[in-house]
């Protein structure tokens, strides 16, 4: 009685795959959350031409010196006044200046020293008012 | 075989046959595995300004090239340190087998001096390499303070 055995209990010697789906799927779902796209993003913009130094009327520069500490002094052409703002006030400031000058260039000169964002922070104004005739120099 | 004339009942499945799902699986999963590019150079360490101005950029990927300026000044080009004397070097050629069409996509620490960039600016009008970006992560539009 205890030797009786089913007969169809025949081992098949096969592994199960039927769990196969899941795995695939499992691995597809971890590829599909993972993949991140890398995009390209920035402030852009054209340098100019070496030795294409165009001789301008100050009175159509807007002058922008970047400081260490994140302020920037403004001058407007030649007048010998200069103004400490912050750099959240520069679009205000472009954006007056245009409306008086459509020809006006803003020249950004920073200082060796400043970080990186100082002048960043200016050239990100400059863009967010739309300025388009932008130059970048150091400050000497 | 004899049964004895008992027929034996099939249970009429009601399943959906899901045999092919590894199969779809399978397909969709080798589909990834061959459309994935891998990234051509090691990420680096560098902390990027914000900049709310920030624009995406639509250039084919072989246009780019990504220039790394870390918080030490030292220049990563694909991969390699480049004294800064040796930039335009670096990039002239590249810039001519792009067919003129090159992006610099300057990716500069935030912290770093702005000289060591301003070096890497001259470098790149002497390599005749016109068009910058300077990568920045776009800025939250910061709410304008009720005076």
């Amino acid at each position: 009685m205890a030797l009786m055995r089913k007969k169809g209990g025949r081992a098949s010697g096969e592994i199960p795959t039927s769990s196969m789906a899941d795995i695939a799927f499992l691995l597809l779902v971890f590829f599909l959350v993972t993949t991140v796209f890398d995009e390209e993003r920035g402030l852009p913009i054209v340098l100019p031409e070496q030795g294409e130094e165009q001789e301008v009327s100050q009175r159509n520069v807007l002058h922008l010196t970047v400081l260490e500490d994140g302020t920037v002094e403004v001058k407007r052409g030649e007048s010998p006044t200069v103004q400490r703002v912050s750099a959240r006030d520069v679009a205000g400031i472009w954006r007056l200046g245009f409306q008086q000058n459509p020809n006006l260039i803003a020249a950004v000169k920073t200082a060796p020293n400043a970080p990186y964002r100082n002048m960043v922070a200016v050239l990100d104004q400059l863009q967010t008012a739309g300025a388009e005739r932008i130059s970048l120099q150091i400050l000497e | 075989m004899l049964t004895g004339g008992l027929k034996r009942k099939s249970k009429a499945a009601s399943e959906i046959p899901s045999s092919s799902l590894a199969d779809m699986a399978f397909l969709l999963l080798i589909f990834f595995m061959v459309s994935t590019t891998f990234r051509q150079e090691e990420p680096r360490e560098v902390e990027f300004p914000e900049a709310q101005a920030t624009q995406k950029l639509d250039e084919p990927r072989k246009n780019i090239l990504h220039l790394y300026v870390e918080s030490d000044g030292s220049i990563y080009i694909n991969d390699r340190q480049t004294p800064p004397a040796e930039v335009s070097n670096v990039i002239a050629p590249i810039y001519a087998d792009s067919d003129r069409r090159l992006v610099v996509v300057l990716r500069a620490d935030r912290d770093v001096p702005y000289r060591y960039v301003d070096a890497v600016q001259k470098e790149l009008q002497e390599a005749g390499a016109y068009r910058v970006t300077f990568y920045t992560n776009l800025a939250q539009r910061v709410t304008r303070e009720r005076r």
